[in-house]
């Protein structure tokens, strides 16, 4: 059975795109054969922070509407085998998915053998964002530490509890998981940032993973690289931790304490 | 066109029963209104959504002389309430207030305070909001939604509606003629309306709104006291300047004190292990 993942938030610029990217390269590096699905139709991010927007020749609303079978559609990415994404259209609108077609590429999706699929979803509370999380399985709730992106990630629990597909068919419901990212210590310190504590007593559902805020992110972005591929990255060794606890291994959080820089970091500079 | 036995019939009068709000009108110059309904009111200009309302004179501190009748209605509308008439107004007010458009009810030709479980949607009662007491005090209009006669089950008691997973933001829950328990807790933005009494195991942080046909006896409970908004019977209160120390976070209950016209909201720490 493939696990349907969505990797949502509600507030946009938050970091859904780049989780989507790490937390699939991370479960494809670990052996799952695993699917990533741009949802962001009109806006399409995924192709670029996966760096393989110029070999996009069908997207997934070719797929929805039968112009193009799957095979055609997913680009094998070009650093592990088992991963394949389906990039968003950029010509279209969100409009152009309907329920049906999503379901049909899931189940098709399936039937290939995926393990697991992962949704990133859009921003909003639209309809991009409903589609990408109405057959969710597990949903990623991507979250900054401020209150606006709270309250958005709380919006976006509240319909997953009412219009995904477990829920209105009263299943097990879809098992939340908390990510919070661009989490700077040293501004929870100074109380100008929400701890990760704060964030997950106001959105109660279980902690993934807390991702540093880093400036590794955007020369990730850039490059078109997986931010989890970096080397010697705090962000990267936080998303494999994100990946480890997804698969149930216990791993302490890293990167939420503040240590005070030692006065030579202070004289020479440093990160 | 419909049928042909209504041609020629261009207007025709049925009798048919509207479900009205009142409002308890204390004062009639019209910056004192708009100073009372901006702090009641402030960030909602459409508030009362159209509803019809009756304006009710009988807690009038002094008669006026004259009343700027204009200037109070627009006042009004602006919070998109629509008086329709008036009651219990000073007899050489009348003039003005026909003369404004309004009907000019007598006390006799409708009841407002029905008892809470008669089938008589919307009874909202004379609602005097905390200090500082603005002057007009409707009951909030979306605490009643278009509820028919309670609710009751084949055994005769109201229903319970239990809610056993977070309400989240945007989210809403009405439990129709009887109480409502959430067993974890609500989130900010989130709304509980109950005609009975509110019970929260786990954060209150959203509006939480009891009595909402007019029951005076409800309460609120909850275990971690933090919300927008907390209204017993249409009295209700909001916490710009935050929660007071004693009971922010901590279980806490409220309920109306006093009694008819003189009803308090009151806010206590609630005393369990």
């Amino acid at each position: 059975m493939a696990r349907v993942i969505v990797v949502t938030s509600g507030k946009g610029g938050v970091g859904k795109t780049t989780t989507s990217a790490s937390i699939s390269t991370g479960l494809a590096l670990r052996g799952f054969k695993t699917a990533v699905i741009d949802f962001d139709v009109g806006l399409r991010n995924l192709d670029l922070i996966m760096g393989c927007e110029r070999r996009v020749v069908y997207d997934l609303i070719n797929v929805v509407n039968g112009e193009a079978n799957l095979n055609q559609a997913l680009i094998k990415d070009k650093h592990c085998d088992n991963l394949f994404i389906l990039p968003a259209s950029q010509t279209r609108d969100k409009d152009a998915l309907t329920e049906e077609g999503v379901e049909k590429v899931l189940k098709d999706l399936e039937h290939l053998g995926f393990d697991y699929i992962l949704c990133d979803s859009p921003a909003g509370i639209e309809r991009g964002a409903v589609m990408a999380l109405t057959f969710a399985d597990e949903a990623i709730v991507v979250s900054n530490p401020e209150v606006s992106s709270v309250r958005d990630s709380d919006r976006i629990l509240g319909i997953l509890q009412s219009k995904s597909r477990r829920a209105i068919e009263g299943r097990e419901p879809v098992k939340e998981h908390l990510l919070v990212t661009r989490y700077s210590p040293k501004r929870v310190e100074d109380g100008e940032m929400l701890s990760y504590k704060d964030v997950q007593e106001l959105l109660r559902i279980p902690l993934i993973g807390v991702i540093p805020e880093s400036d590794d992110v955007l020369q990730a972005s850039n490059q078109g690289t997986p931010a989890i591929h970096l080397k010697d990255s705090d962000v990267a060794i936080a998303y494999q931790d994100v990946v480890a606890r997804f698969l149930d291994e216990d791993r302490p959080l890293r990167f939420v304490a503040y240590e005070k820089p030692g006065l030579l970091k202070r004289l020479f500079g440093g990160k | 066109m419909a049928d042909a036995s209504l041609q020629g019939k261009l207007i025709e009068f049925k009798g048919a029963s509207l479900a009205v709000m009142t409002a308890y009108v204390r004062e009639t110059d019209a910056v004192r209104l708009a100073d009372a309904l901006h702090m009641m009111l402030g960030g909602m200009p459409d508030f009362f959504a159209g509803e019809p309302a009756i304006l009710d004179f009988s807690q009038l501190g002094n008669s006026p002389d004259r009343v700027d009748w204009t200037a109070v209605l627009s006042l009004l509308r602006r919070y998109q309430l629509q008086p329709v008439g008036v009651r219990n107004l000073d007899e050489h007010l009348l003039e003005g207030a026909r003369r404004a458009g309004l009907a000019v009810l007598g006390a006799e030709s409708f009841s407002a305070e029905r008892p809470v479980a008669a089938a008589q949607p919307r009874t909202p009662p004379p609602a005097p909001a905390p200090a500082p007491a603005p002057t007009l005090a409707p009951a909030p209009v979306e605490a009643a939604p278009q509820a028919p006669a309670a609710a009751s089950s084949d055994n005769g008691l109201a229903p319970t509606l239990v809610v056993d997973r977070p309400l989240r933001s945007g989210q809403q829950v009405y439990a129709k003629g009887g109480d409502l328990v959430l067993l974890a807790g609500m989130s900010p933005g989130s709304e509980i309306i109950a005609d009975g009494s509110i019970h929260c195991y786990g954060p209150l942080r959203g509006r939480a709104l009891a009595g909402a046909r007019g029951d005076t006896s409800a309460r609120i409970f909850s275990t971690n006291f933090g919300p927008e908004l907390v209204s017993i019977a249409g009295v209700y209160r909001t916490f710009e300047r935050g929660i007071p120390q004693t009971v922010a976070g901590r279980g806490a209950q409220v309920r109306l004190t006093g009694s008819d016209n003189l009803h308090t909201l009151e806010i206590t720490p609630l005393q369990y292990d």
